[in-house]
This record gives structure tokens, sequence and C-alpha cells, in this order.
């Protein structure tokens, strides 16, 4: 299956982004502008209020047959564009600059017959409205000047599904190699609790999780087996002690609340089997391109409401661990994007030194093979932490607005 | 120790009648625009059909009380207080005797504030305790664990709920310090939310905490034949009859992670909603009411098959019984332990069959793209007991006595 994905990936990869294309490398300053252009809107020149101003506002076509008619006397500055598709079929709309196709506002899915604004300050410069018409190849409208004087707002040059194929290949490559150390790991931690090495297990759990936990951005194509393998008690009739909880939060519970081994042994083996079956099924499965940038911020998401926060501990103590972990896997999913993300996000230096800030938080938090647990944590170094984990996070959402995977051809 | 207690509630079933002289009408509608609420006495309770009021206090209660005499005189002190708390009026003078029997937290004249009291039954009340089992309405169970629920004991469930609705803090604060200082040896707080209706931003249906109008698409309350369709229980089994008129609440503590939220692009928010965050039109529209047209659209290209509008209702003459009428308030409760708000939505619906209606909604909002920026951690189903027809009965009568 991955063979055939990898194929139809270099079928595709024909006509992709020209690497030379114009870079909007000023997209975060831009959009201190955008703020200022905001206010001018207000401004005596353009002085109704956007309601009443409606009336004012170009109404452009989009659709099949008329995509971009209606765009006239285009000015510099903040602007409201009401879109109306007047075709047959529902259609996405972008707003790029010709001819450097960089999109400066966008919509999905307009329905026939709907009118949506779509927002955009443009400085002066040539654009065009491009239609995405449900089923059809891109049609760009006509070429329209804006004249005036004024500062525009932000815009991406977009980027395609087929732009992610590489990266996705990349980090399926890091998942295989992290599910093989899976394995050993949860190997390890069967075979104590099977010899009744309780004492073994305990230490073996840890090495175990963080394999898990460390593979970021692959969860959701881990279909049932991430809550069979990692799952919360959350959600669950019985909680802690409902059937369905398995896996090594499952296993933690019962090393740390002095279950016995005869307790343990089908559980720990249950585990070893879900791995096992994961690590087979894992070549067959599709690790989606578009879930990448998304998954930027959402491990470290899940790392502040869970981990930071100590409640998916289950007695071991070691969610600075895990928070540790997840770091790696984000780390590992930036890696895969910076050829995407260099020149197209200014803030990716800023990622960076904020990433290494947040590991070097936790490392300290290191002790052997031990971590401070989270509720120990000295109040000030928690607040720090919570603080780097929150900024971090702030930096990382914009990866998932610029590597929205867009048509581009 | 019983004895005490049953004293002090006691004592305050017979503040009651003089306050209860004050003219209803005197101070209702306060809040000028506002419909006024309707009165305590009728077939139903007030609190139900009538606009939510801009300030709420949700509670749940476990019930102490000894024996089924001490239950009958806790109905019978509630409807007092709720009657006399929802007219307003100069609260008794105690003398020298004893404290005052008021807070006096809303002046010597107390104002009715267009204050509700809306009074709801667990399915735990209906156990051996009070011999009640046989009388338990026919719809009533616990609130089951939904799978993307995260429960927290502490916040579920109870023997008892009350809904004060007023338009501002202090009226559901008196309202509620009154009710549990007349029935503290019959019944213990569980768990309490405070919640608020946002203005209209800027106009139309108030918003949630995520920026989106919330409760938009509510069946109609004018709409008497829809109400007994869709929220009046209507039961002739003798055992059970006693339930008519009355409905089934479902409250749902709904924490929203709204720093994540905010971290997610607009578009991405407007699919996962069906709805766009300006405006509150359907994605397929232009207007907050405008109805969302799914036949035109059968693959979810404007509005996505898994959008929560679409699965919430997905409107077809087949799921059309499963509608629930809502009637949520936003929460605010401070920060949690990583720094993050502690908001979300204290989710009210109002339904004649649970199952049919709430849980059925609920089952097909399972996995929602919307889960990962939510999480339920507590709430409770209810029994909202018919309304009292006259000053001459209290709650429950036709079961206690």
């Amino acid at each position: 299956m991955l063979a055939l994905f990898v194929a139809i990936y270099q079928e595709l990869i024909v006509d992709i982004r020209r690497p030379g294309a114009v870079i909007a490398a000023s997209l975060f300053l831009a959009a201190g502008c955008s703020t200022a252009g905001a206010d001018e809107h207000a401004s005596p020149s353009t002085s109704a209020p956007a309601n009443a101003q409606a009336s004012a506002n170009p109404t452009v076509q989009i659709g099949a047959s008329h995509c971009g008619e209606g765009w006239t006397n285009p000015q510099a500055g903040p602007q409201i564009i009401m879109v109306t598709n007047t075709g047959d079929v529902s259609s996405g709309v972008d707003l790029v600059d010709v001819p450097g196709g960089a999109v400066h506002a966008e919509l999905e899915g307009l329905a026939p017959g709907v009118t949506r604004p779509l927002r955009v300050s443009l400085t002066q410069g040539t654009y065009a409205i491009r239609c995405d018409v449900d089923e059809r190849d891109l049609i760009v409208g006509p070429s329209v000047t804006v004249v005036g004087n004024a500062p525009g707002g932000p815009a991406t040059v977009p980027i395609s599904d087929n732009d992610l194929f590489a990266p996705a290949q990349a980090y399926t490559e890091y998942v295989t190699g992290g599910l093989k150390t899976l394995r050993a790991k949860t190997e390890a931690l069967t075979k104590a609790v099977d010899r009744g090495d309780l004492t073994a297990a305990r230490r073996a759990w840890l090495p175990a999780h963080l394999a898990y936990e460390s593979l970021g951005s692959a969860y959701g194509t881990f279909g049932d087996f991430d809550g069979e393998i990692n799952g919360r008690p959350a959600g669950l009739p019985g909680g802690v002690h409902d059937k369905n909880f398995t896996g090594l939060h499952r296993v933690e519970y019962g090393l740390w609340h002095d279950e016995s081994a005869k307790t343990l042994r089908p559980i720990a083996d249950r585990l070893y089997q879900d791995v096992k079956a994961l690590c087979d099924d894992f070549p067959d499965e599709r690790l989606d391109p578009a879930d990448l940038p998304l998954r930027a911020h959402e491990i470290l998401e899940n790392t502040l409401q869970f981990e930071l926060s100590g409640r998916s501990d289950q007695g071991s103590g070691t969610t600075l661990a895990t928070a540790a972990a997840n770091l790696q896997g984000t780390r590992e999913t930036l890696a895969v994007l910076r050829p995407l993300l260099q020149g197209r996000y200014p803030g990716l230096k800023q990622v960076d030194a904020h990433l290494d800030r947040v590991e070097t938080l936790l490392a300290a938090q290191k002790h052997g093979d031990t971590w401070t647990p989270v509720d120990q944590l000295d109040h000030r170094v928690r607040k720090t932490i919570n603080g780097a984990v929150g900024e971090l996070l702030e930096e990382l959402a914009p990866v998932a607005e610029i590597l929205f995977p867009r048509r581009t051809q | 120790m019983s004895g005490y207690n049953r004293r002090t509630f006691l004592a305050g079933a017979l503040a009651t009648g003089i306050a209860g002289a004050v003219a209803r009408t005197a101070q209702a509608g306060a809040d000028a625009g506002a419909p006024p609420v309707p009165p305590f006495h009728g077939p139903h309770q007030a609190g139900i059909l009538n606009p939510a009021r801009r300030r709420t206090v949700v509670a749940a209660f476990d019930i102490v009380a000894d024996g089924k005499a001490e239950l009958t005189e806790l109905f019978r002190t509630l409807t007092d207080r709720a009657r006399s708390l929802t007219t307003g009026g100069v609260p008794p003078e105690p003398g020298i005797t004893a404290p005052p029997a008021d807070s006096g937290i809303l002046g010597p004249n107390v104002p009715a504030g267009a204050l509700t009291v809306t009074l709801g039954l667990g399915a735990s009340l209906f156990d051996d305790r009070y011999g009640l089992a046989s009388r338990k309405p026919a719809g009533l169970v616990q609130m089951p664990v939904f799978p993307n629920d995260d429960l927290d004991p502490a916040w579920c469930h109870g023997d008892l709920s009350l809904q004060l609705e007023a338009d501002d803090d202090d009226t559901v604060l008196h309202a509620f310090r009154d009710l549990a200082r007349h029935t503290r040896g019959a019944m213990q707080v569980r768990w309490r939310m405070n919640g608020f209706v946002s203005p209209p931003r800027p106009s139309g249906t108030p918003r949630n905490f995520m920026g989106f109008k919330d409760g938009i698409s509510n069946p109609d309350t004018n709409d008497a034949a829809e109400m007994d369709r869709l929220v009046w229980v209507r039961d002739e089994r003798p055992e059970t009859a006693w339930t008519t008129g009355g409905s089934y609440v479902a409250f749902r503590l709904i924490r929203m992670l709204v720093e994540f939220w905010d971290r997610v692009g607009i578009s991405e928010q407007e699919q996962m909603f069906g709805r766009t965050r300006d405006t509150g039109a359907p994605l397929d529209g232009a207007h907050e009411q405008d109805v969302p047209r799914y036949e035109l659209d059968p693959a979810g290209k404007a509005i996505p098959i898994t959008s929560h509008i679409r699965l919430a209702n997905p409107r077809k003459p087949e799921t059309d019984d499963s509608r629930i009428l809502r009637r949520s308030f936003n929460y605010d409760r401070g920060v949690d332990d990583v720094g993050n708000l502690d908001v979300g939505l204290l989710f009210t619906s109002y339904q004649q069959d649970l199952h049919r209606q709430f849980e059925a909604v609920q089952m097909r909002l399972v996995d929602e793209p919307l889960v990962d920026y939510i999480s339920p951690f507590g709430g409770g189903y209810f029994f909202v007991v018919p309304g009292v027809p006259d000053t001459s009965e209290f709650y429950l009568q036709s079961i206690l006595i």
C-alpha cells in the first residue's frame, strides 16, 4: 500500500510549486500593517460602518463560467469583496497575486447561490480571483490592477498536497523506526511482568511509554490501536476498572497500585500483542500528509492538556518525561516540514529557540531514571514550563495555516 | 441532630406566607425590554420555555432527609421558598429571638428580579430510601458516560436539581443562599455551577466562548403542539401519571479548551461548526436563521457531513423527533493548573424523552471534529417536575401524601 502511495506521489509531483516562486517573506510583519489597516477602514474616506457599506463593496462572481467577473475599480487598502457563487456546484475562492500566486485571502466551499465576504488588505499590484470549482481544474479570473497608496496584508505562497508527500514519507520512516523501539521496549516490560519481577517492570515501563509518546504526528494513523495501547480511562463507564481500559496506562495503574503479577500478566501480554499488531499493520497505513502541519501544534496541545496538568498520570509521576517525548515528536514533525517552512514562516527561528528552551526546562526535571512529578514542581518552575510551552504553542499554530494544502494547479 | 435539622427547614416554611402576599407583577420584568417571566403557579414550571435570563445557578443536591415525612417537609419548604422568592416582598421580622430571616443582600424589600426556580429529581431519589421506587418517571436514568466524556464524579448526578435564573448575579445567589439555608438538614449541595448568557454580539443569538452563536436552531416555544411533542411528558400509567406536565433536563458541564481553539484557523473552525463565525449563518446561507439545505449538498462540500450542526440536527423526517430545546449558558470558573482559562458551556436541554432526543443527538456527535476542543466533565439527568398549580399545593404533593 505504501509502495502504491509512493508511486502516485511521484506521478503527481511533476508540476508542484516552482522552487523559485516569489515568497512572501514578510508574512507576520505584514500582519501588523493589516491591523493598522483595519482602523483605516473606518477613516473618513470610507467612513460608513461595515454594514451600511456592504452595497459599496464589489460583488465578484465565482464559478466555472464567470470566475472573477465584477471586480472593478479596485483600490489599495483594507476591503471587503463580496463573492457570489453563480455556478451550479460548490466552489472555493482564492485571491492571488499575479504572477507570483501568493494567496492573500480564501474561502472554502461556497454553495451555489451563496454570497460571502472576502476580507483582505491589498497594496498596489496585480491580482486575480482564482476559483476552485468542485471537480474542475483551477480557473484563474482576469488580472486586476489595484491602484492607490496603502499597505497590503499578509500572503503566503501556497503549498499543495504533493508538497507534503515527501515530508509524510520521511515522517513515516521515523515512525517505522520508532515502532521497532516501541516493540523492543514493550517486550522487555512484558517479560518482566511475566516473570513476576515488578520492580524490573516498573523500570521498564517508562522506556516503553516514551517510545510510544515520541511518535508524535502518527497517532491519527494508528486508528483504534492508539486507544488500545495508550488510552486513558476517560469516557469508560468503569473508569480504571473498565475492561476496555487497556495498554500502557493500564499497566502503569497496576504497577503503581500494588496489583499482582498475576493480575497484570494478561494486561501486559495484551499490550504486547497490540503493539505487535500495530507494527505489522503500520506499513499498510497511510499517514495523511495533510495531518503533519496540524500536528506541529496539536502534539503539544495534548501535552499541555494531559501531561503538564498531570491528568494522564496513573501513578508513575512521569508526565514530564512524556512531555519531553512529545517535544521530540514535535521536533521531528518540524524537521520534515522545514523545507516548506523556510521562507514561508519568519517565526521559525523563534520556534527553534523556544523548542530548545522547553527541552532544557524539562530536562532539568530528570534525575537519572526518575522525573519530578508535575505536582511536586517548584511553583515558579511549573509556571515557567507552562508559560514556555504556551508561548511555543502560539508560535506553532501558524504552521497549520501556512502549510494548509491548497490546490496550486 | 435530625430534630434540629428538621426544625431549621420548617422555620423557613413558616416564614413564607408573609412575603407571599406581595403582588407578583410589581417587580417582574426588571430588565427593560426582556419579557416578564412566567408566574410560579401553573401546569408547568417556569424557567423552561421562557427565554433564558442573563444569569443562572445550576446546582445538584444529595437528599439527606430522614424518612419520608422529612422528605415531604423538604418539598413543602422548597415550594414555599420558591413561591416566596419568585414573588419578592419584605422578609418577616424575626424579633429579638433569632438572627434576620433574610441575608439582606437584595435590600430590605426583596425584589423578585425576574427570578425563576426550576426543580428536578435525579434517578437516585427513587431508590429504596423513601419508598418512591414505583413512582420513578418512566424515562429517568442516571446520565451515562459518553465516549468523549472525561467525567469527574464530584460534578455529576444528584438526587435533586435546582436551576435558578434571573437577570443579576446577586438575585440568583440570594435565592440559592435562601434555599440552602432553609433546607440544610434535608439536602446538601453536591455541585454548583454559575452561568450567564452573553448579550447578542452584535445581534441575534448569543455567542459561546468559541466565538460562535450557540442555540440558533431551537424548537418554537410558542408552538404548543411542538412543545407537547418535544418537551412535555405525558404519562397515563397510574403509578407515573403524576409526571404529566413535567419534562426531562440534561445538564452537561462542558469545558471549552479556548486556548487551543484560538490556535485553530477560522476556516477549520467554521467547518467544524458548519456556520460562519461572524454572522452565525450556515455555510450555505447568508443569515443566522437561514435553514441549511443539506439535500442540495449531499457530499458536504459546503457544510461538511461531520460538522456539528449537521450531525446534531440532520433535518430529516426521521430525526425530527430527536430535536431538543436548548437553553445553554456560558460558565467561567477561573483558571486550571496549567494556567488555561477554565471556561465553557453549562449546556442545558429540555426534552420529552432523554433517550429518544438528547442521547440520540449525543450519539450522532460522538467523535465529531469538535471533541478535541471540548471536554465534558460533569452534569446529570433530572426529571423536571410538573408545575405547582396554586397556593394550596406543593411540589410532588400527589406522590408524597
